[in-house]
């Protein structure tokens, strides 16, 4: 190929590509490495450099060198505290940071994988801008001064256009969402277009209907005594895994504490498990209303708590729940009345130390978000909502408190510009307490003309690879460009989302750059981690909210206002001031010194509802027979403030009855508006059957998905170390199944998977797509069910990623750029099919129809139906 | 983080093995922190899932150098590149190893390796750590508090602690080596120590389903660990 003569190929020639120069990034541009590979000298790049001096045996890092600095990973959601050590300005290793209340010293695999990041020989280092056809690969080296000059006219052109919201950020997990807010909010757009709704808003909707002030609950695991697990998998992959695991374990040894898990696969957690119970998908919501049938059936339930605090009292919650029997829970879930009863009643005898939650796995369905309202409901028949070992919740867990960390004046005004694909009027609950969106209808709605976007940034996502139908739907309106006319990404390596991109923003990794982050504190405290910089991000790395900064300041003056400092590390230190008078010394220094600071001030949350309001909160209330205390705001309009309680005016919960809220008016609302009648229309937790499951042939089988340990959706594969581990994903089926089907372990099985039926869905029945995968027989998992992890199968994302050993390309000049090379990387990746391994997997999202479920919106990720045939 | 320690420490650790989740933080934390290249592990997970549906259980057993007393790989090395501290933890020579292999066939733990490229290489404790007053890297970042490391000497280390509590629940693995291991473990599933070869290091293979059920077709026998039957005595408990 004559082009390769002036075009540099393959990812790892970033290193050695100067303004200017072009390279080619496609997913078989590495053909031909192996002839370099023979002439391979013994020992080279990190490898050497870790040797001894006589080549024999490795130099171990000298701690008595190293500095410390406090940081937070990211390489999930649980967003553990760490510390890195650094030698000789480079970061040696990271350990979990023990003043964090969450984590302590612990983190996971993946945590301890970080620095590997930071080394990747295949990082993104320089901006570049697309010169072939979008998609091709095709790239030049530009510089940052270019970059921004191509993107800041064309959100002025929006913005004079009075079409401010055609500016949008896709982002993942990306934990600088308020900067994003900011950014988007000088320029006047709603439209930062998140993830949530693939990940966990029906969990967040059922905690926010029932409790009124948290998406999520802190379980007192360490104290409790039975733990009913709705299809978590905290062992390995809930948000805050590593700090539930960990309770949950001293709960457990320590404390004896019964842990029974409820899922279709058998899970690390549920193999771990006293008890495991496989109910049929989407049974989740009948198991609960079944156990809470068992629980008001024995008079076991805490009649006292909910009368007082329960919006739907003992009595009306009684006969509401009186057809719900254990036997009619068997039929449905497939889990014999017996046991439901007895876990039930054990559940029940242990209160209030005693905490039902749910995950994904009760959650991601149809009925998803009714299933979880009805675990929930679970802990307030038992008195255990808040109680020592219960089911206890925060007042700010998952935001930063802006009342310590203010945001520097002037802040931009309220965006008053709509979006249909950020608030589309089909899903009424997922912007309702949260702006969780309907992220995986968002390519749908581009390609649909629901909404036009001009600019379109994407930043810490793979949607290609992690969204469902991502291959097809996806990477066809991303390859659109009158569709999606201009897309810049930042990333850190050339990624799925990058190749559709028309500019690349490389990023600094999360070791690299600045940030606060919180989630739900196990330890009932809010708390606040800063991300700070322990090295300097490599070559023309810059972290995406610097390059935010400075192209508002380009836009024009109405929007570099709002940035009146020099970069986000300055933004992190105005934000500390606030923290000065609390901690007595300078407040950012406190927060890099520690990396976390926990508000001590506040008691522990628990019995938060039963707070007592102080003599400031009564002021200006009246207080009705009932015992409701309400309060005149500014338009007139009165609300209930508190409740009076045992002769005290007490907290309640933040629901428009300040009591637990088992019916919801908002609901009940929500479902009218849209015409969704399966629930019953009451506002009540009921149960209803996911229509695509109702309408499966006898030939049909349930296709979920799952997560490793080792890995988080998008961006943990090209971790060597855990790519090491777990690289492949064959499709689990159990045993009886597959005798049935004639497949044993190894064999290739087609599976093809099918649209679904239900509120708002098109087309139901029809094929999404099939797939050629390897099957894995196993006892472990229910036998209607096949299992496939989701994260594995990358195109992109460089050697480790692939499962593709060899030098990183066949480049003039090469030889220079050996110094940073990976050994490990060029020889050693033995899961490489060249050497007879099984190669980097499947992406099964592919062949995953979008699905959002009813008012919510959640993707229905283990709703999907399929046929298995051997090939 | 430091830890109470005598003079003259003698480093032990006591597995609790019935807290572990599998996460293999301990086996990650050791690669990124002595850069043990890709393919070999000086401590790996196994799993073993067991039972009929829906009676199916998991186990998991994090291992890695055993520190024998009476030490294997050290006799067996013809150079005398092993040798064995008065703390107890046994260390390479780099600088005499001729990465003859002798000592990979010698161990029953699978816990030393020896490829053309190197020397031998086996955990040390994360010796370089201890020096510097921390705990060995896979000890630090275990998430459910699996490991009890410490100064046998000193009877407030977590080793001597744990040890007081649980010493006689505790168990050397293949107690029919003869070994006298200084690492011991509470609650393992016997069963599971033919998962571990004897006279090879570690296979790379690790969580994937070719441990779990072998696959024939994709993972030829000769390169993952065969399930033999290996005969079971009565672990000595050890106090
Ligand atoms: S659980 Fe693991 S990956 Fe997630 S934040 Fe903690 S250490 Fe990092
Ligand atoms: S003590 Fe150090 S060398 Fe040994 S297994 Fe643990 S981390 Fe690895
Ligand atoms: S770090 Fe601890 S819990 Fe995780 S696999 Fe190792 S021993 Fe088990």
């Amino acid at each position: 190929m004559k082009r390769r003569d002036f075009i540099k190929v393959g990812a790892g020639a970033i290193s050695t590509l100067a303004v200017g120069e072009m390279i080619l990034l496609s997913p078989d541009a590495d053909a031909g490495i192996m002839d370099w590979f023979r002439t391979t000298p013994k020992l080279y790049g990190t490898r050497k450099s870790y040797r001894r001096a006589s080549g024999k045996g490795r130099i171990s890092n000298d701690y008595s060198k190293a500095t410390i600095v406090k940081g937070v990973c990211l390489n999930c959601s649980t967003v553990c505290g760490i510390q890195g050590y650094v030698i000789d300005g480079k970061l040696v290793k990271v350990g979990g940071n023990p003043e964090d209340p969450n984590n302590g010293k612990s983190l996971c695999a993946k945590g301890q994988s970080g620095p590997t990041i930071n080394d990747y020989p295949e990082r993104l280092l320089y901006p570049m801008k697309r010169v072939g056809k979008r998609g091709e690969g095709l790239w030049k080296r530009i510089t940052w001064d270019e970059a921004y000059n191509e993107i800041a006219p064309r959100i002025r052109k929006a913005m004079d256009e009075g079409k401010p919201e055609e500016v949008a950020i896709q982002i993942g997990r990306s934990r600088i969402a308020e900067e994003m807010n900011r950014f988007l909010g000088a320029i006047g757009s709603p439209s930062l277009f998140n993830h949530r709704a693939l990940c966990s808003s029906n969990k967040r909707a059922a905690n926010y209907v029932c409790l009124g002030e948290t998406d999520w609950e802190t379980g007192d695991f360490a104290n409790a005594k039975y733990i009913l697990n709705f299809g978590s998998n905290f062992y390995e992959a809930h948000q805050g895994a590593i700090h539930t695991a960990k309770r949950i374990i001293r709960g457990r040894y320590d404390n004896g504490a019964k842990l029974v898990t409820l899922d279709v696969r058998c899970s690390n957690t549920a193999g771990r498990s006293d008890e495991w119970l496989c109910p049929n998908p989407g049974s989740d919501g009948a198991v609960a209303l079944a156990m809470g049938n068992a629980i008001i059936a024995a008079n076991k339930h805490d009649k006292q708590w909910l009368d007082t605090w329960s919006n739907v009292g003992s009595d009306e919650l009684a006969s509401w729940i009186r057809a719900y029997t254990p036997e009619w829970g068997e039929k449905v879930s497939g889990i014999p009345a017996e046991t439901i009863r007895r876990v039930a009643l054990e559940f029940a005898a242990a209160a209030p130390r005693s905490i039902a939650f749910t995950n994904r796995g009760s959650g991601a369905h149809y009925n998803g978000f009714n299933a979880d309202r009805s675990i929930i409901l679970l802990n307030a028949i038992v008195g255990s909502i808040g109680k020592v070992g219960g089911y206890c919740y925060g007042e700010e867990p998952t935001r930063v408190p802006p009342r310590v960390f203010p945001q520097p004046k002037p802040e931009p005004p309220r965006v008053t510009a709509t979006s249909l694909i950020e608030n589309p009027p089909e899903w009424p609950l997922a912007n309702k307490w949260q702006r969780m969106k309907v992220g995986q209808i968002v390519y749908q709605g581009l390609k649909e003309g629901r909404g036009k976007v001009q600019v379109y940034f994407s930043y810490t996502v793979a949607t290609p690879q992690t969204w469902p139908e991502g291959r097809s739907l996806t990477v066809e309106v991303l390859s659109d460009e009158r569709l999606i006319p201009f897309h810049v990404c930042s990333d850190i390596v050339y990624s799925e989302q990058a190749h559709y991109a028309d500019l690349i923003l490389p990023d600094a990794s999360y070791m690299e750059r600045w940030g606060f982050d919180t989630r739900n504190n196990m330890e009932l405290r809010d708390y606040v981690t800063l991300r700070q910089p322990m090295v300097q991000p490599p070559a023309e790395c810059v972290s995406f909210v610097d390059s935010m900064i400075e192209i508002a300041k380009r836009v024009g003056p109405d929007t570099a206002k709002y940035f009146p400092f020099k970069n986000h590390e300055e933004w992190m230190k105005i934000r500390c001031e606030g923290l000065t008078k609390r901690v007595g010394e300078d407040g950012f220094e406190y927060m890099k010194k520690h990396g976390v600071w926990q508000d001590m001030t506040k008691p522990q949350y628990y019995d938060l509802y039963a707070w007592e309001l102080t003599e400031a909160q009564m002021k200006d209330t009246r207080t009705d027979e009932r015992g409701n205390v309400y309060r005149k705001a500014a338009d007139g309009k009165e609300s209930i403030v508190g409740l009076m309680v045992d002769g005290k005016p007490r907290r309640g919960f933040a629901t428009p009855s300040r009591k637990f809220a088992v019916y919801h008016k908002d609901v009940e609302d929500a479902a009218k508006q849209v015409g969704f009648t399966e629930d019953g229309g009451k506002g009540m937790p009921t149960y209803f059957a996911v229509p695509s499951i109702e309408k499966m042939t006898n030939e049909m089988l349930h296709l979920v998905t799952f997560k490793w340990n080792v890995h988080t959706q998008g961006r943990t594969q090209s971790q060597k170390y855990l790519s090491e581990i777990v690289h492949h994903n064959p499709m689990w089926i159990n045993t009886d199944t597959a005798k049935k089907l004639g497949i044993k372990s190894g064999d290739k099985v087609e599976l093809t998977t099918y649209r679904p039926h239900g509120h708002q869905m098109k087309n139901g029945g029809e094929v999404v797509g099939k797939a050629e995968i390897t099957a894995f027989v196993t006892e472990g998992i229910h036998p209607r069910v096949l299992a496939i992890s989701n994260t594995l199968g990358n195109l992109f994302h460089g050697r480790a990623a692939t499962a593709k050993k060899g030098k990183r390309q066949q480049v003039p000049g090469w030889i220079e750029s050996l110094d940073n090379e990976d050994q490990d990387l060029v020889e050693d990746i033995w899961w490489d099919p060249k050497n007879g391994g099984t190669g980097a997997g499947y992406n099964v999202n592919a062949i995953l129809p979008i699905q959002p479920a009813p008012l919510v919106g959640m993707q229905g990720w283990y709703d999907t139906v399929c046929t298995v045939k051997k090939v | 983080m430091s830890q109470p320690r005598t003079a003259n420490p003698r480093w032990k650790l006591a597995l609790d093995v019935e807290r572990c989740i599998g996460c293999h933080a301990c086996s990650v934390a050791c690669k990124v922190e002595n850069h043990v290249p890709l393919a070999r592990f000086r401590t790996k997970v196994y799993y073993w899932e067991h039972g009929k549906f829906p009676a199916v259980k998991r186990n998991f057993l994090p291992t890695l150098c055993m520190q024998c007393e009476d030490t294997p790989c050290l006799k067996a090395c013809d150079n005398k590149a092993i040798e064995r501290g008065a703390d107890g933890i046994v260390r390479v020579i780099p600088d005499k190893c001729d990465h003859l292999g002798a000592c990979e066939t010698a161990c029953p733990y699978a816990a030393i390796g020896c490829d053309e490229n190197d020397v031998a290489d086996k955990c040390d404790f994360c010796s370089h750590r201890l020096d510097a007053n921390m705990e060995p890297a896979c000890v630090e970042t275990c998430p459910a508090e699996v490991f009890h490391f410490g100064d046998a000497n000193h009877p407030q280390s977590p080793y001597s602690l744990f040890m007081a509590k649980h010493g006689d629940k505790t168990a050397v693995l293949k107690p029919e080596e003869k070994t006298f291991p200084s690492v011991v473990y509470k609650g393992h599933e016997k069963a599971m120590e033919s998962k571990i070869p004897k006279g090879k290091v570690h296979d790379p293979y690790s969580y994937e389903i070719e441990t779990w059920t072998q696959l024939e077709s994709q993972f030829p026998k000769k390169n993952r660990v065969i399930w033999a039957k290996v005969e079971q005595t009565v672990p000595g408990a050890k106090k």
